[in-house]
């Protein structure tokens, strides 16, 4: 907060230094120019595939306010849009897989990071990154806490219709639900298949998963 | 403060006002940690800056030549209290350097070495120590007991530290990563590894005070250059250009804030 003060108050310095010819803050666009051409040539001698990573999707560009500042009630609502416009459901329309699978995939933190120009090699595709941020089953330590506990996710919420849509559609893109959360639109972002949130989702919700026994 | 900022003298007591512009510094109590005391007795990042004092001096390179007329922005030579002011803007280069970027000007200028050579070999591994890892360490503990004093006074120093800001608070790739999601709130973690909050002033400047670093998980001593590196492949945006605009530019934006806190390095960190 501080630094925002500070910074707010040596841009209007700002403009009578400008005026004055002298060095100050760049205003918002031309920071955007510079930056952006940073971002640009930051990651030389990549393949397109790899490139566009680089580049700003319309949501991750509300998304990225500095200082956090509060989104407007516009740029909420075109997150919801844009995420809401881009779930996609299995093929099969099952929207709740095998348990034991899903298992597997919520602790696994690996796929899709690129080093010396190659994609790292992921067999069963790319791990769902769920431990790295939630507490899964209770027993299991490892895990981060960058979003809430999943302990007990199924056993607190049933197991309806209703209930699985709403998990995997928060998994697939939870910015649908929660504009500009820190959790990552693993489906949307094409880093999870339809299949493997199917899976997951059975991770949270089956009565059997350790996620929802004590 | 403002030694390069507008030629004109009429201008300097004006643009002398934009040099103090300073944020008011949160200082902490206890710079030098009973902590970090304790592991700095026991430090093995100590062999690093050993090494980078032999190599700093020895006349080396196509040009034999050593690196006692290198200008870290203290003058030639002058290394006390030039890790505690960069990044900076340099008139030779034209541009903002970090404290590595700057060394491989010099080792490039000075000592003929080629530019895509030191990129190979600047990250060391357990066959083959780097000279770049240990010349940083060497001249960047040259500032140690100093406080961190970067300057904002020339434009191209001003416009880092924004495009440095709005980086850290970009978010992208495919899991909508930016610097501010890993850094952001107290007591985070992506596992069981702690993750610093750097928009918490004190924090923040535990960290800048601290790198280059040894790492007990690498055996080896890092640099700010690598740390962030390893922090966009966890982010998963392709191999971050060695000594890129991006590592500078959120360098500034950091080191910039860290300003007041005491330098003690190399830090010694997981
Ligand atoms: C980078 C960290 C991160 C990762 C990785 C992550 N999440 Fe999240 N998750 C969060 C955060 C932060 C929230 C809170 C904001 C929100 O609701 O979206 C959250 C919220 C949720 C919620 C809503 C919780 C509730 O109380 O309604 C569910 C369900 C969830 N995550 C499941 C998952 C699953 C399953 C995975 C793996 C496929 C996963 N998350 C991966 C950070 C993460
Ligand atoms: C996915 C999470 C994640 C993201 C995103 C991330 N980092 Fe990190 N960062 C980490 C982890 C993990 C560590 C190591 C922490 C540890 O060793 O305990 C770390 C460490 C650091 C450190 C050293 C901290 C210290 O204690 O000295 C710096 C500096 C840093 N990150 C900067 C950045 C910057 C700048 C960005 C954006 C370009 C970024 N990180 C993005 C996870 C992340």
């Amino acid at each position: 907060m501080r630094k925002m003060i500070v910074l707010a108050g040596s841009t209007s310095l700002a403009a009578v230094l400008i005026a004055a010819g002298c060095a100050s803050f760049p205003d918002e666009a031309t920071t955007r120019q510079i930056a952006e051409k940073m971002m640009h040539d930051g990651f030389p001698g990549v393949p397109p595939a790899f490139a566009k990573r680089v580049a700003q999707d319309r949501s991750q560009q509300i998304c990225s306010k500095t200082g956090n500042a509060k989104l407007t009630q516009q740029e909420s609502a075109d997150v919801v849009k844009l995420a809401r416009a881009s779930i996609r459901y299995p093929a099969s329309g099952k929207l709740i897989g095998d348990w034991k699978v899903g298992a597997k995939l919520a602790y696994n933190g690996s796929g899709s990071r690129i080093r010396g120009g190659k994609l790292e090699k992921a067999k069963a595709g790319n791990g769902a990154l769920c431990s790295n941020c939630h507490v899964l089953n209770p027993k299991e330590f490892n895990v981060g806490n960058l979003g809430p506990s999943l302990a007990g996710y199924g056993a607190q919420r049933g197991q309806s219709e209703a209930v699985a849509r709403v998990t995997y559609e928060r998994i697939y893109n939870t910015w649908a639900y929660v504009p500009c959360a820190n959790m990552p639109r693993l489906g949307s972002s094409g880093h999870l298949a339809p299949e493997q949130i199917a899976h997951v989702v059975a991770y949270l919700l089956d009565p059997q998963s350790p996620v929802n026994k004590r | 403060m403002p030694r390069k900022v507008g030629g004109i003298a009429a201008f300097a007591l004006v643009c002398l006002v934009a040099g103090g512009v300073t944020p008011a510094l949160a200082q902490s109590g206890d710079p030098l940690g009973v902590g970090r005391k304790m592991l700095a007795e026991d430090n093995p990042g100590e062999l690093w800056v050993e090494r980078g004092k032999t190599l700093f001096y020895q006349k080396r390179g196509p040009k034999n030549a050593s690196l006692e007329r290198c200008d870290f922005g203290m003058g030639p030579g002058q290394l006390a209290g030039a890790y505690a002011a960069l990044p900076r803007y340099f008139q030779d280069t034209d541009a903002v350097q970090d404290l590595e970027s700057r060394l491989v000007t010099c080792m490039v200028a000075l000592q003929g070495y080629k530019r895509g050579d030191l990129a190979k070999t600047a990250m060391g591994n357990l066959d083959r120590m780097s000279d770049v890892e240990a010349l940083v360490a060497f001249i960047a503990s040259r500032s140690n007991g100093m406080k961190m004093n970067v300057p904002l006074s020339h434009q191209k120093e001003y416009d880092a530290y924004k495009a440095g800001e709005y980086i850290f608070y970009r978010r992208n790739g495919p899991t909508d990563f930016g610097c501010i999601t890993c850094h952001g709130e107290n007591g985070k973690r992506i596992r069981l590894q702690d993750l610093p909050n750097m928009t918490d002033r004190k924090q923040l400047q535990d960290v800048v005070t601290s790198w280059p670093a040894y790492l007990g998980t690498q055996s080896n001593l890092r640099t700010m250059q690598w740390r962030l590196k390893i922090c966009y492949w966890q982010m998963r945006l392709p191999d971050l250009a060695y000594l890129s605009d991006i590592s500078v530019a959120i360098t500034s934006y950091l080191n910039y804030q860290g300003n007041g806190a005491v330098i003690g390095v190399p830090g010694v960190k997981r």
